[in-house]
């Protein structure tokens, strides 16, 4: 639209909103490096003694910081490869295979893509610990993977929607199996899903929280969210400085995905789909 | 390989996993409701058993006092085991010759059985050291484990306990869960329950309003903004969204608490510090719905901004061109075009709300005191953390069950949404 | 190869879009499945392709029955009407991907590509991808890619719907170039006439799922079945009047002709007049006066509003010194009207 006059109302209304989450931006990154004096808000010496987590134990009992990480990592990339995969073989056979029950599929699919999942915890407590994998990252990342499973077949299913049929039908003409016309042809068209899935599912693994607290709760099993939160809880000083570190170097990765990804990401959340 | 195998292929692993961790839990979650299960039930069944504490409770469930006495000693009897422990504590050759004449043999009164130790070759002679050795040959069921009801039941008729009293002591002594609907009469009474489902009502209404209200307002002012400026603003809201929790509700504890930003700031002027966050209900439940509307307008935005760019640039130089200004151009022609995507954010979220327990578990943990509990955070509270450390999951799921079936509810009207008979058309190559 | 289609039914759900039709394409001929928008022309050739079911009735390819071969075990090729060429692949492989399919030798496959780009004269575009050429150049990489199987049928479906007027011209003699050289059974599916006309041997024109008649171009637009094949075919499009045949014809707003030999009187009919048949050359009968007058250049088109009602086309030499407005008196050329009965048939 064209510039307006009055629009510094507007910037002036919406700075005033963003003001405490921008303070809340600078000073994450200000306190982990020079935490200033108690009672000062103008940032210290710098100073990275709230970085010592990464090379050495903060406390007795606590795991290292790269086996969690390591833990962080696998979890939630295994979580993402698994995903994608299954949401790729399964958006493809809901979107263009014609096999029986095939309405049925979607409309539960539509339903599952909406339902709450985080009521199912308990449950999954209780089956989880049936099954042994208690406890477990392989534990958490089945049950990641199948929660955010819905969600991933909702996103392929309409990507494979927007590739023309005419090419599956000219595949299949030229004499290729369906499974080759998929692999060959269809596959190709639909790589800006598999990224964009990826991506997400990497960052929601990254970033979840209430399944590693419930379902591994162990130090082995930790991961980062979990390590943070129990760093946090644990100390009683409130030492802001050491967690906000800990905040920075989790938070690397997501700040990265997203300064390279902005845009793509805000397209993919904003197609009205759940993240 | 013709599509139909194919398609199965396809879709089985898919099937597979949302079968066990979404249909299966959903069956768990009801079946679990109507159970008693918690951590001192375990999940998996239990055995029978009574222990020394529990006698003390018999006499309320109407146990007679003979019954609670023969639990306590139903006679003595020679067994390897007792005979071990008599070798042990007294001497080998008492033991020996216990066993070789006694083995099997039972008595029903303490005094027998001493008569006969005070009677051996190798008698033992001091009273006390007898009447202990014959406590080593007492028959009690208590603190023994029975691994099915018919072994304990067997037990307690050989024992000869009041055949009136075995049903009740069978249900007493089983340590498994069993099923029940205590759970519902319990959401019924507890008062607690009326508390966290008003709390959660104004939840997800002061959230809901708060995220649609304020996304609106991000994405149309963001609009109006030159390309730089609104990408900024953009950015700057859309940064929760992505955060990790964990993280995202630091800062704000860092916010608020009491050697917080608020904390530092109000100090200067001679406020004394204290936890904003966590002072009274009223700031908790600000700081509440704050932090998960913040998260909120941020989809808000990013949903209702794109919704905004669908709109042909031509309806808005048209409109421009009659004159209409800022103010009227939002509302005649931007609103009327936001509805459908204001009833997606209002229906998506309301569930999302209601069901979700992240932000408020991190942020105040339904404190202080219950007064930011809400109905998910109560399910989670009871059944998988709580400070007492008996973990009900019975009652947890009775919880949660509300949940699933509102969710359920809620999911299938969400159906509606989509044009399903578009999305039913068939597949255009049949093979 | 010859094609045949034995009383072929199709029906999506409880719809019957398809019902009982016959349909034979002689070997090397080029067919033209011609109708109106949604006649069932895709689905029929769908259905030839493999790509659809069909409900009833049987396909042959030549002696082989081939009603339950799938798509893939089908030796036909096809060009879409978005050309849907692979995106990622260069026209190379898109032209060679059938010949991969088979496990052909690399060797060879690039042999037989050059020899089909040479073919559709695309030699120095096999390295471009598909956004990288032009509409009609697409569609010669499409052409190639449906041939180079050296299929026994090759199906075209609207191949020229999305090019510009003046490659339409150029590529409609390129396919029938093509077609000709190779000498492949081909079937066009399209509802330009035009194209139909120019391009084929025969045509099948449809309507409603069936076909009306099949015959060559010059026959079906000369000798019309019924007053919608003789509606359909034409540019500008024939003349209706309604008339009664009694000793004479009596227009329905008075005016009489003479009766064309071979009409009996049997009341009410409908006569078709081409544009080409009335005119100032062919003598007087038919007062009116001009309405319309749209110039094209070689040829201007006059519509003309008969006395008492009725309007007929005419088309004439450019330069005429017509004017809207001016009456008219004139002819019908002899033996050229066309006479339908009441429910459409030829008479
Ligand atoms: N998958 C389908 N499901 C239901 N009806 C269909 C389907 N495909 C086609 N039809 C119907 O069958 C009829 C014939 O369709 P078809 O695509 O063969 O028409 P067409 O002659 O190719 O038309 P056009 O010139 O517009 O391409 C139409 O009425 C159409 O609505
Ligand atoms: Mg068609």
């Amino acid at each position: 639209m064209t510039a307006h006059p009055r629009i510094w109302h507007l910037v002036l209304i919406l700075s005033i909103f963003s003001t405490p989450l921008v303070i809340m931006y600078v000073y994450q990154v200000i306190d982990s490096i020079a935490s200033p004096d108690p009672g000062s808000l103008i940032p210290g010496e710098i100073d990275l003694s709230n970085w010592r987590f990464l090379w050495e134990r903060i406390d007795m009992g606590r795991p290292s910081i790269w086996m969690v990480t390591f833990n962080t990592f696998i979890f939630a990339s295994t979580t993402a490869f698994l995903v994608t995969l299954l949401s790729t073989t399964a958006g493809y056979a809901l979107s263009r295979l014609d096999m029986p029950g095939r309405p049925y599929f979607l409309g539960g699919l539509i339903i599952l893509h909406a339902f709450p999942t985080i009521t199912l915890i308990i449950a999954i407590f209780i089956i989880l610990q049936f099954l042994g994998l208690f406890d477990t990252l392989l534990g958490i990342i089945l049950v990641k993977a199948a929660l955010e499973l819905p969600f991933g077949v909702w996103i392929m299913k309409g990507f494979y929607d927007t590739v023309p049929w005419e090419i599956e039908m000219a595949g299949v003409q030229d004499g290729a199996s369906r499974f080759r016309v998929w692999w060959e042809l269809v596959l190709p068209q639909v790589k800006p899903g598999l990224a964009a899935l990826l991506i997400i599912s990497f960052l929601s693994g990254w970033s979840e929280f209430v399944l590693p607290l419930v379902l591994a709760p162990g130090s082995s099993t930790q991961v980062l969210s979990t390590y943070m939160n129990a760093v946090i809880q644990d100390d009683a000083s409130a030492d802001f400085g050491l967690f906000k570190a800990i905040g920075m170097f989790y938070s690397i990765p997501v700040i990265v995905i997203y300064l390279v990804f902005q845009k793509q990401l805000m397209n993919i959340y904003g197609g009205g789909t759940k993240g | 390989m013709t599509s139909r195998m194919l398609g199965i292929g396809f879709l089985s692993p898919a099937i597979i996993s949302v079968c066990i961790f979404f249909l299966l839990p959903v069956l768990l979650t009801v079946v679990f409701a109507f159970t008693n299960m918690s951590t001192s039930t375990g999940i998996m069944g239990g055995d029978y058993r009574i222990n020394t504490e529990q006698l003390r409770s018999l006499p309320d469930l109407d146990v007679s006092e003979a019954t609670v006495e023969r639990l306590e000693t139903a006679g003595f009897q020679i067994t390897e085991a007792g005979l071990t422990a008599l070798a042990d504590q007294f001497s080998k050759d008492t033991a020996e010759e216990l066993r070789e004449d006694y083995l099997g043999e039972t008595f029903e009164s303490r005094r027998d059985l001493e008569r006969v130790l005070k009677d051996l070759d190798e008698p033992i002679r001091r009273t006390r050291d007898r009447k202990e050795a014959a406590d080593l040959f007492a028959v009690t069921l208590i603190g023994e484990r029975f691994g099915t009801e018919e072994e304990f039941r067997a037990a307690l008729g050989t024992t000869g306990i009041d055949a009136v009293d075995h049903d009740v002591l069978t249900e007493f002594a089983y340590t498994g869960w069993t099923w029940t609907t205590d759970n519902f009469s319990l959401l019924m009474e507890l008062p607690s329950t009326l508390r966290y489902a008003a709390n959660t009502a104004f939840y997800v209404v002061a959230t809901l309003t708060f995220n649609i209200l304020f996304g609106l307002f991000l994405a149309i002012s963001t609009f109006y903004l030159p390309g730089r400026l609104a990408n900024t603003f953009r950015a700057i809201w859309f940064l929760p969204r992505i955060l990790p929790p964990v993280l995202y509700v630091l800062m704000w504890n860092w916010f608020t608490w009491d050697n917080g930003f608020i904390a530092t700031v109000m100090g200067w002027f001679g406020v004394p510090a204290k936890n904003w966050m966590m002072h009274t209900s009223t700031h908790a439940w600000t700081a509440i719905v704050l932090i998960n509307g913040f998260v909120g307008a941020s989809l808000g935005m990013i949903l209702f901004s794109s919704a905004i760019k669908a709109i042909p640039t031509s309806m808005l130089y048209a409109s421009e061109v009659d004159g209409a200004n800022r103010w009227q151009q939002v509302r005649y022609i931007i609103l009327p075009q936001m509805r459908w995507p204001i009833l997606f954010m209002t229906s998506y979220q309301t569930l999302s709300l209601l069901t979700s327990f992240e932000y408020i578990l991190l942020a105040t943990d339904g404190g202080p005191g219950r007064s930011t509990e809400v109905w998910a955070l109560a399910a989670f509270h009871t059944a998988l953390n709580n400070y007492g450390g008996n973990l009900q999951y019975g009652f947890g799921a009775a919880y949660a069950l509300v949940l699933v079936f509102i969710g359920i509810a809620l999911s299938v009207a969400y159906l509606r949404f989509f044009n399903f008979k578009e999305l039913l058309s068939k597949p255009r190559i049949e093979q | 190869m010859e094609l045949r289609l034995e009383n072929f039914t199709k029906r999506f759900g409880d719809v019957t879009v398809i019902e009982n039709m016959d349909l034979t394409v002689n070997s090397g001929e080029m067919m033209a499945l011609l109708g109106p928008s949604g006649c069932g022309k895709s689905t029929t050739l769908f259905a030839i392709c493999g790509i659809h079911k069909m409900n009833g009735g049987a396909l042959y390819f030549g002696d082989r029955d081939v009603t339950t071969v799938s798509a893939q075990g089908r030796s036909v090729g096809v060009v879409f009407q978005n050309y849907a060429l692979y995106p990622h692949m260069t026209a190379e492989q898109n032209i060679g991907f059938p010949l991969k399919v088979q496990r052909m030798p690399k060797a060879e496959i690039r042999r037989e590509v050059e020899r089909l780009a040479d073919l559709v004269q695309i030699g120095n575009l096999l390295d471009r991808r598909p956004a990288e050429l032009s509409g009609g150049q697409q569609q010669r990489v499409a052409l190639a890619r449906a041939m180079i199987r050296k299929p026994d049928v090759l199906l075209l479906d609207e191949p020229l719907a999305n090019l510009d007027a003046k490659l339409r011209l150029e590529m409609r003699s390129e396919i029938r170039r093509i077609q000709r050289e190779t000498g492949i059974t081909a079937i066009l599916v399209t509802h330009d006439q035009v194209e139909a006309m120019s391009m084929c041997d025969r045509i099948a024109l449809m309507r409603d799922g069936k076909i009306v008649q099949l015959d060559t171009p010059e026959q079906m637009y000369r000798n019309p079945q019924s007053q919608f094949v003789a509606g359909f075919l034409g540019n500008p499009p024939i003349s209706f009047l309604p008339a009664r045949a009694d000793a004479s014809l009596t227009l329905a707003n008075g005016q009489t002709i003479e009766r064309p030999p071979g009409l009996e009187a049997m009341g009410d009919v409908v006569l078709g007049i081409r544009p080409e048949h009335f005119g100032p050359q062919h003598g007087t009968g038919l007062k009116g006066k001009v309405v319309f007058v749209e110039p094209q250049g070689r040829e201007e088109l006059v519509d003309v509003r008969l006395d008492g009602g009725g309007d007929i086309r005419s088309i004439l030499p450019a330069g005429d010194p017509i004017r809207p407005g001016e009456t008219v008196d004139w002819g019908i050329a002899p033996g050229t009207i066309l006479a339908f009965g009441p429910n459409g048939d030829r008479l």
